[in-house]
């Protein structure tokens, strides 16, 4: 694939702690409105490879370009500017805020009101402020939170805030979205809500990237995955050559039980179509 | 009301009991207003930004006698004195915050603590320019266009820089800015991912704050006719945290109950317990802390919320 096709492109990415190589020589892409799943055991390095590209650790060595530009070792903000947005493994919402409030954080990038026409209250900066609240709103009932709209974020459940999440980053308009497992502590009617959450973003010409432990959840999403174990990318392909591919396997083996729920869902999906 | 109509309101009913009041009280209402405006501006900085920092009333020294050094000592035309020592205030702002707020928050709070004890040496051995322990007096606020504002007419001046500083606050805080200000204080990480540039909205915070905080202190410099070290101590700087944490941080509201209880109190409690209000002070934070973490504003939301 021509490097100007990919939204994001990630060559040689590597990532130390101390002695421990987190991340080692990564290569993927992701294309535009695609569906990436990233999976692998616990500190496979997945959560590290979402924090290089957001900005928020610094790669040892490797290239990371968003259409084409050089972004590695860019600060967050600057990343987050260049469409590139992203929800944590474990929530951070802004708990001083209300549910709104928060999404309207998300789309900071997206104000051009100067600090002056703040202060003389023009009409540009008010009607700037009054639209990108009420695209908040809309996002936050695309997510399924109308209701808790104004609602303290402190009152809402873990999942809520999974979703919160999602909508906050979604406010920034995003190319792309780095969703580090969001079905994490789901029921399992919310985890179906969430899938078709994820296919309306997809639909919307967004790119998503999504860690996922669940093999269940992700396989009947993603258009293609790719496969870490110790930082090291073993595999690489469709949801169905994942499935069957033998070094995915083997890294599961502590865990036939994903292997196996993985097998499923994907016969269900097969069966359903 | 439309919120123009309710400002001009407000500015005037403030302004009328400027009139109302003997000279006495006026003196007594313009510090009450001054200490409004100061929380007003610390509550942006430690309740909104969530900056801990002990120069805000040193910030408001600055401008006291920067102000009257600069229109006495160096002979500048007021409004010149004005724009230079605004433009000092914020030159020692980004000097303290560019360094510290890089650090870890903790960072921020020492480097204010060590101006504040800094301003004071300075001030204390300043010799002529700063009048040293003594400070500096014998100056009346010069004449603008041939007018001398005085009396109550100086009152209005300040309920007008009061009011301006709460419209200005307000504004910024229902913005973006507002909004990126309180994220960087609850989750500095999150706020980044967002494109919330954190060192630079903490810097902004800061420096906007003292700002206000020195053109306060400008104003000061003219009700008292005297600047002197022992005004801009730490004993002050501690009130105003009290103010606002007592009031409820993060609300103007807060900060305005806040500043007004606390000023008060020692007109109500000095004739039963003379000068022990500190002591009233202390167990009214730490209960504050303990009971009521929202202060004076939370707890009046919840007796609202228990009487409907
Ligand atoms: N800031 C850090 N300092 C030191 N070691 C780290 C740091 N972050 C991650 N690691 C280590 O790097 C490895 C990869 O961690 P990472 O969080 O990327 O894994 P992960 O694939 O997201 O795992 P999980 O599924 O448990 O979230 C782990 O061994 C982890 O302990
Ligand atoms: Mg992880």
């Amino acid at each position: 694939m021509r490097s100007a096709d990919a939204l994001l492109e990630v060559r040689g990415l590597t990532r130390r702690f101390g002695g421990l190589l987190a991340v080692a020589d990564l290569d993927f892409t992701v294309r535009p409105g695609e569906i990436l799943g990233l999976i692998g055991p616990n500190g496979a390095g997945k959560s590290t490879t979402f924090n290089l590209i957001a900005g928020a650790l610094r790669p040892d060595a490797g290239e990371i370009r968003a259409g084409g530009e050089p972004v590695a070792g860019l600060p967050p903000h600057e990343i987050a500017r260049r469409g590139i947005l992203r929800t944590f493994q474990h929530n951070r919402v802004f708990a001083g805020m209300s549910v709104v409030e928060n999404v309207m954080v998300g789309a900071h990038t997206r104000f051009r009101a100067g600090l002056w026409s703040i202060v003389g209250a023009r009409a540009g900066a008010r009607a700037e402020e009054a639209a990108v609240r009420a695209r908040a709103e809309e996002l936050i009932g695309f997510v399924g939170l109308a209701e808790w709209r104004e609602a303290d974020v402190t009152t809402l459940s873990f999942g809520q805030g999974r979703l919160l999440e999602i909508a906050r980053a979604m406010a920034g308009d995003p190319r792309l979205i780095l969703l580090d497992e969001p079905a994490a502590g789901l029921a399992p009617a919310e985890l179906d809500r969430l899938a078709a959450l994820l296919r309306g973003i997809a639909a919307r010409g967004i790119a998503v990237l999504l860690i996922e432990h669940d093999m269940r959840f992700l396989l009947p999403l993603a258009g293609r995955v790719v496969v870490l174990n110790f930082g090291v990318k073993i595999a690489e392909g469709s949801a169905d050559e994942i499935r069957h591919h033998p070094a995915v396997i083997d890294a599961y083996l502590g865990d036939p039980a994903a292997l196996v729920d993985a097998a499923r869902a994907g016969e269900s999906t097969h069966a359903a179509a | 009301m439309k919120p123009l109509a309710r400002w001009l309101a407000a500015a005037l009913v403030l302004s009328a009991l400027a009139f109302a009041l003997s000279s006495y009280h006026n003196d007594v209402y313009r510090k009450l207003l001054l200490w409004v405006t100061l929380a007003l501006g610390y509550n942006f900085l430690f309740g909104v930004a969530g900056q801990v920092a002990f120069s805000h009333f040193a910030f408001y020294g600055i401008g006291a006698y920067s102000i009257v050094i600069l229109t006495f000592q160096a002979g500048l035309p007021l409004p010149l004195a004005i724009v230079a020592g605004v433009a000092l205030c914020v030159a020692v702002a980004l000097a303290v915050a560019i360094p510290s707020t890089r650090l870890e928050g903790f960072y921020l709070a020492l480097a204010t603590l060590a101006l504040a004890q800094l301003f004071i040496v300075v001030l204390n051995e300043g010799g002529a320019v700063t009048g040293g322990a003594g400070g500096l007096a014998d100056y009346r606020l010069p004449a603008i266009l041939g007018v001398r504002v005085t009396g109550p007419w100086y009152t209005v001046v300040i309920v007008l820089l009061m009011l301006g500083t709460m419209a200005l606050l307000a504004r910024l805080d229902r913005s973006w800015f507002g909004r990126a200000c309180r994220a960087v204080r609850d989750s500095p990480e999150a706020a980044a991912a967002m494109g919330v540039n954190v060192a630079r909205t903490k810097v902004i915070a800061f420096t906007l704050t003292s700002a206000l905080a020195a053109v306060a202190g400008m104003a000061y410099a003219f009700v008292d006719n005297t600047v002197n070290p022992p005004i801009f101590g730490l004993e002050n700087a501690f009130l105003l945290l009290f103010m606002v944490i007592i009031g409820g941080a993060g609300r103007q509201a807060g900060a305005i109950a806040g500043a007004v209880a606390l000023y008060l109190l020692p007109f109500v409690l000095s004739p039963l317990i003379g000068h022990h209000h500190a002591l009233v002070f202390g167990v009214l934070m730490v209960a504050a802390i303990l009971l009521q973490p929202r202060g004076l504003i939370g707890l009046y939301d919840a007796l609202r919320r228990r009487a409907a």
